[in-house]
């Protein structure tokens, strides 16, 4: 069977819990914004030039990006770190299958195309939204599940499953998916024919990022937002 | 010719990328293999948990590097360029109030210097007016002084001239008479010839 490096197995033990290849490489990942961060800001200008310059315009445009696509301000101002941080991470992971070897060395693969990876960051989306709505309207939030009535109680809960179960599915599908296409041609015609498809998931990588971010942000604004 | 040189940069690393897989690829088993693996089970719980508290582990690292900084930086500058527009407009302001009173201090040295240019021309003329006036006077003085001179110095030389001519007048009538003339006789010849030599003098 093909499983072309999807390889889940346990690298080490840390104590008593296992540390799953996926988990490495997130540290890695994780390590690399880290040091870029800390590069970028560690002597801060007042006017920016090159790193800090380029650090500093992509924390603001996500930031003026989800300020506009929420309604209130203080949220946005609230979960915009959150959601820069979803999206920094997920570009990062996705970018990391198109470095050589991905796929091939067993164990290193994207973090996103692994499905525990994109449930949990699922799962964080979840909470987080159900938090912010708690932390916005208190109790009242609970009548959004009732609204306009009670008959509808099943499908509100059935629409809280499906916003991360779709934000899980999507991403894993399609960093999955990709990885698996390159895997396959790299095997079938290892010379210039995935070219054309790494370009393609250059573009692929980046959209998922933002997708993810924008749909999570959607759901924190819905959430928050007025009408519950 | 820039664009161009991009593109091809472009299509070098991709062909770059290509090439370097596929050696990866080769170096693995000589041939591209099917790279060994087992599909990853689902869920793992770890992993998931792993990647939960990555992720946090990751947001914690961006608060502390990137999050906190920028927006003290950005606050900073905007802060710094609000106090400098701010800054700006005063100095505009204050320019504005300087050139005003600039130009109100030209309009009043101007309008001094016009009144003194006035006031000296007044005085040159008054003064050249007196001047003249007062020539004339002392030009009239003079004439007169000189005219009285003339006039007592005429009477003088008259009255000279008329003694002289009696005395003449005495000797010559000795002479005609030889005999001395009684006083009666000298006054009215005296008195006839002088009036007779006035007449022709005068």
């Amino acid at each position: 069977m093909f499983t072309f490096g999807m390889l889940d197995g346990v690298l080490f033990h840390l104590g008593p819990i296992p540390v799953d290849h996926i988990v490495v490489t997130q540290w890695a990942i994780i390590a690399l914004i880290g040091i870029v961060a800390f590069m970028a800001t560690r002597n801060m200008q007042m006017v920016p030039r090159g790193l800090q310059n380029a650090f500093e315009a992509l924390i603001v445009w996500t930031y003026d990006f989800f300020t506009q696509l929420m309604d209130k301000e203080h949220i946005a101002k609230k979960y915009a770190p959150l959601l820069s941080t979803f999206f920094l991470f997920i570009i990062v992971s996705n970018y990391s299958g198109l470095i050589p070897g991905a796929g091939q060395i067993p164990g290193y693969q994207p973090p996103t195309a692994n499905w525990n990876t994109t449930l949990a960051l699922a799962l964080i989306t979840a909470f987080t939204v159900q938090v912010a709505g708690f932390a916005e309207h208190g109790l009242h939030y609970l009548g959004h599940f009732v609204s306009p009535s009670p008959l509808m109680l099943p499908l509100n809960l059935l629409e809280e499953i499906a916003h991360p179960l779709s934000l899980f599915l999507r991403l894993f599908g399609n960093i999955f998916g990709e990885e698996m296409i390159l895997a396959f041609m790299l095997f079938l015609a290892p010379f210039f024919v995935p070219s054309l498809l790494m370009g393609l998931s250059v573009l692929l990588a980046a959209i998922q990022a933002v997708v993810f971010t924008i749909l999570s942000a959607n759901y924190i604004a819905t959430a928050t937002g007025e009408g519950h | 010719m820039t664009k161009n040189r991009r593109y091809f940069m472009i299509l070098l690393l991709t062909l770059l990328m290509t090439l370097g897989m596929a050696s990866l690829a080769y170096a693995a088993g000589g041939v591209v293999p099917a790279p060994e693996g087992h599909t990853p089970h689902f869920p793992n719980w770890y992993a998931i948990g792993w990647t939960a508290v990555n992720f946090f582990i990751l947001l914690a690292l961006l608060y502390k590097f990137a999050f906190n900084p920028i927006n003290k930086m950005l606050e900073e500058r905007t802060n710094t360029i609000e106090s400098s527009l701010k800054h700006a407009e005063q100095v505009k302001v204050e320019v504005e109030e300087m050139r005003k009173e600039a130009q109100a201090n030209l309009a009043e040295s101007r309008k001094q210097a016009q009144e003194i240019v006035a006031r000296a021309t007044k005085a040159a003329e008054d003064a050249k007016n007196e001047i003249i006036t007062k020539a004339q006077e002392e030009a009239e003085n003079i004439r007169q002084k000189a005219y009285a001179e003339i006039q007592a110095a005429t009477e003088k030389a008259k009255i000279e001239l008329k003694d002289a001519a009696a005395m003449l007048a005495l000797m010559a009538a000795e002479k005609v008479l030889e005999r001395a003339i009684t006083d009666e006789d000298h006054k009215n010849m005296v008195t006839k010839f002088i009036n007779e030599a006035g007449d022709l003098m005068c």
